[in-house]
C-alpha cells in the first residue's frame, strides 16, 4: 500500500506540471502544424514534449497515478486520446489536452511513444502477488487479450510494468463501471474480480519487467 | 369457486417452489462465479484461447494511406474512396437529396456526407449519443436507434448544421443494460414502421421476453410489437423489393469451434416466427447446453448458411440501374469478419442471388482483399459494415476499421 503522503506529493506535482504544461501547450501550438501524412515519429516527439511533464521523460512516468506511455501500443494510445477528445473518457487533467489534438497529432504522438523503450518505474511486487498473480491473470482472461506477457496488442494496452496506482484505479473503475469502456469488455472482465484480487493483480502486473 | 381456489393454490405452490428452486440455482451459480457475457459457454479447451476482439482505428486512415490496390471486384467494377475521416463508420441511410448519413457503434456521433457541387463534405450532425448504431430515414425524418431508445429528427436535410433535440419514439429498449449485444440496427419498412433488433445479452444464455428478438415500432404511436424470436443478434435487415419479406442476418454463438455454427441469412415468413436461439443453431445443430430443452424442428432454419464466424452485418437488395441486369434484386452483404476463429474469414462483401421463389441460387464474393493473412493478427486492413445503393446506382460500403466509405461503380 502506498502512503497518503506519497499520493499528496504526486497530486501537487501534477498540478505544478499542469501549469507549466498549459504554458508550453499554447506556446508550441503556434509553431507546430498538423502534418497530413501518415504517422510521423519526429513530429510526434516534438508534440510530446508537453505530455512528458506528467507522463515522464520519453513517456516513462515517474508518478504513480499517471500511466507510462513509452513502449505502449500505438493504437492503444490513439484510442485513449480519441475518447478523451470526444468526451467519452473523462479526466480533469487529461481531457483539456486531448481537446485540441487533431487525428494526425494523435497518430504522431502514438507512433512516437510506441517507439520509445519502456523503463518501468521501480516497483517490487509482494510475495503474495508473485505467487497468485499469474494464476489470476489467466483465470480472469487478462492474458487472453493483453497477451501472455501482458505487453498488449493493437488497441489493447500494455499493462506489464505499468504504474501501480494507475492500474489499481483503472481496475476499480472498470469494476464499478465508472471508467469509460468503449465495448464493455473490460467492465465485463473486471466485474468478476473480488476487491482483494484487484489488489493482487495490480501489485503483480506493476512489478512485471 | 373451490375449483378455482385449488388452481390458485397449486399455482402459488409452484410459484414458491420455482422461486426457491431459482434461488438455490442462483446461489449455486454465484458460488461458481458466472463468466462474463462474451465468455458464456466457453469450452475447457478454449479456456487458453488467445483470440481477442479487434477495434476500429478511431483516428482513421486517410484515403491516400489505404491499400486500395489490394481490393478486388468483378470485371467492369471499380472501387474508390467516397469519403474518409468518419471515425468508426457503421450504418448508412440516404436522404432524398443524396446526403449520406453515417452512424457509430462504439463512438457517439452521427455524420452526414454532403455533396457540395461535386465536393464532398463530412459534417458531425449529432454528438454524445449512446451507441447510435441504427439509422433509418422515412419521409425526410431521420430515426436514430441508440442502445436504449429510438429518437426522431424531423426534416433532417434542412437541419444538418443545427440539429434540434431528438424526440423520443420509444424508450426502454435496452433490457440488458450491460455488456453484450446492446447495439441496434434500424430499417424502415414499406408500412412506414421501424424494424430493429434486441440482441441476446450474452454469447449463449436463455433470453427474456425482450431479448434475442426482432421488433417493429410505429413511429407515430410508439406502439411496439415483437415479430421474430430466437434471433441471437441480427444487425443487418432489408425488405425484398418484390415480395416485401424481411430478410435478416444473424450472428451465431461463439465457442463451438472454428467451423460451427454457421452465421445465418433468414427470412421472416410470418409474424412471431421463431429462429431457434438458444436451443438450435443454423437450423440443425442442437446447442450443447440448451439443446436438450427443445428441438430444431420447432424453429425456422436459415435460407443460407453463411460460414462460421463471418459476422454478417448490413444487407441491401440491389435496386439501382448502374450494375448489369443480373444484379437486379441481388442481396449484397457486408461481412465484418469475426475475432472468434483461429483461421480468419469474412472481411468482405458477398453477393447472394435468389431465384423467383426466393431460393438462394448463388453465394459468392463481390468485394474482397481486406483479408490479407488469415493467420495474422490482425488478419485484415479493413472491415466492411454496411452497404447502401445510392441514386446513381453505385453502391457505398462503410469500413469502420479505417473510418472510410467506399464507392463501387460499374461501367462496360
Amino acid at each position: 500500500m502506498k502512503t497518503s503522503s506519497f499520493t499528496l506529493f504526486s497530486s501537487q506535482r501534477v498540478v505544478t506540471n499542469l501549469v507549466a504544461t498549459l504554458f508550453l501547450c499554447f506556446g508550441t501550438s503556434l509553431f507546430l502544424g498538423s502534418p497530413s501524412f501518415a504517422a510521423d515519429i519526429e513530429a510526434g516527439k516534438q508534440k510530446a514534449q508537453v505530455c512528458m511533464s506528467c507522463h515522464g521523460p520519453a513517456g516513462n512516468s515517474e508518478i504513480a497515478e499517471i500511466p507510462a506511455l513509452a513502449g505502449q501500443t500505438a493504437q492503444a494510445i490513439t484510442t485513449s486520446l480519441y475518447h478523451f477528445r470526444e468526451g467519452n473518457r473523462k479526466n480533469p487533467v487529461m481531457s483539456p489536452f486531448a481537446a485540441n489534438l487533431s487525428n494526425a497529432d494523435m497518430n504522431n504522438l502514438a507512433a512516437y511513444f510506441a517507439s520509445e523503450k519502456r523503463i518501468p518505474a521501480p516497483y517490487t511486487s509482494s510475495a503474495e502477488a508473485l505467487q497468485q498473480g499469474p494464476e489470476l491473470a489467466k483465470k480472469y482472461n487478462c492474458v487472453q487479450c493483453h497477451g501472455a506477457a501482458l505487453l498488449g496488442q493493437q488497441h489493447i494496452p500494455r499493462v506489464s510494468g505499468q504504474q501501480h496506482a494507475y492500474l489499481l484505479a483503472q481496475l476499480k473503475g472498470f469494476k464499478a463501471t465508472t471508467r469509460y469502456d468503449m465495448d464493455g469488455n473490460m467492465s465485463s472482465a473486471a466485474s468478476m474480480l473480488k476487491d482483494n484480487e484487484i489488489e493482487i493483480l495490480a501489485d503483480y502486473i506493476s512489478g512485471l519487467r | 369457486m373451490h375449483f378455482r381456489r385449488s388452481i390458485l393454490s397449486i399455482s402459488l405452490m409452484s410459484a414458491v417452489f420455482a422461486f426457491t428452486h431459482i434461488s438455490a440455482q442462483a446461489q449455486a451459480t454465484k458460488a461458481a462465479d458466472p463468466p462474463p457475457a462474451w465468455k458464456q459457454g466457453i469450452t475447457a479447451e478454449s479456456e487458453t484461447s488467445t483470440l481477442h476482439p479487434f477495434s476500429p482505428i478511431f483516428t482513421g486512415t486517410e484515403a491516400k494511406d489505404l491499400q486500395l490496390s489490394k481490393l478486388k471486384v468483378p470485371a467492369g467494377f471499380k472501387v474508390e474512396v467516397y469519403a474518409d475521416g468518419i471515425p468508426e463508420a457503421r450504418s448508412m441511410a440516404v436522404t432524398d437529396n443524396g446526403t449520406v448519413i453515417v452512424s457509430n457503434r462504439l463512438a457517439k456521433n452521427v455524420f452526414a456526407i454532403v455533396n457540395n457541387n461535386g465536393k464532398k463534405e463530412v459534417k458531425t450532425i449529432l454528438r454524445g449519443m449512446n451507441s447510435p448504431n441504427g439509422i433509418a430515414i422515412i419521409k425526410g425524418t431521420l430515426y436514430v436507434a441508440e442502445r436504449d431508445r429510438i429518437l426522431r429528427f424531423d426534416d433532417v436535410e434542412k437541419n444538418l448544421d443545427n440539429m434540434p433535440a431528438g424526440k423520443v419514439v420509444v424508450d426502454g429498449i435496452d433490457p440488458t443494460n450491460g455488456p453484450g449485444h446492446f447495439w441496434k440496427v434500424l430499417v424502415a419498412g414499406t408500412d412506414g414502421k421501424l424494424y430493429f433488433n434486441i440482441g441476446s445479452p450474452q454469447n449463449i444464455t436463455s433470453p427474456n421476453y425482450m431479448q434475442a428478438a426482432i421488433f417493429r415500432v410505429d413511429p407515430d404511436s410508439g406502439q411496439m410489437e415483437r415479430i421474430a424470436t430466437g434471433v441471437r443478434n441480427s444487425v443487418g435487415m432489408a425488405f425484398h423489393p418484390v415480395t416485401n419479406k424481411l430478410y435478416f442476418t444473424e450472428h451465431a454463438r461463439d465457442w463451438m469451434g472454428d467451423n460451427i455454427p454457421n452465421d445465418e441469412l433468414n427470412v421472416l415468413t410470418k409474424e412471431g416466427e421463431n429462429f431457434g436461439y438458444p436451443f438450435c443453431h443454423q437450423g440443425d445443430i442442437a446447442d450443447p447446453i440448451y439443446g436438450k430443452y427443445s428441438t430444431c424442428a420447432l424453429s425456422t432454419p436459415p435460407i443460407l448458411k453463411l460460414g462460421a464466424h463471418v459476422a454478417p452485418l448490413g444487407i441491401r437488395f440491389y435496386t439501382g440501374k448502374m450494375f448489369p441486369a443480373e444484379y437486379k434484386n441481388n442481396i449484397f452483404m457486408a461481412r465484418h469478419g469475426s475475432w472468434n476463429r483461429n483461421t480468419k474469414q469474412g472481411y468482405d462483401v458477398m453477393r447472394v442471388v435468389l431465384d423467383g421463389k426466393g431460393k438462394v441460387v448463388k453465394y459468392e464474393p463481390f468485394l474482397t482483399g481486406f483479408l490479407t493473412d488469415e493467420k495474422a493478427d490482425p488478419p485484415m486492413w479493413g472491415r466492411p459494415v454496411d452497404v447502401q445503393v445510392i441514386a446513381d446506382g453505385s453502391m457505398l460500403v462503410t469500413d469502420d476499421y479505417n473510418g472510410v466509405v467506399y464507392r463501387i461503380s460499374y461501367s462496360k
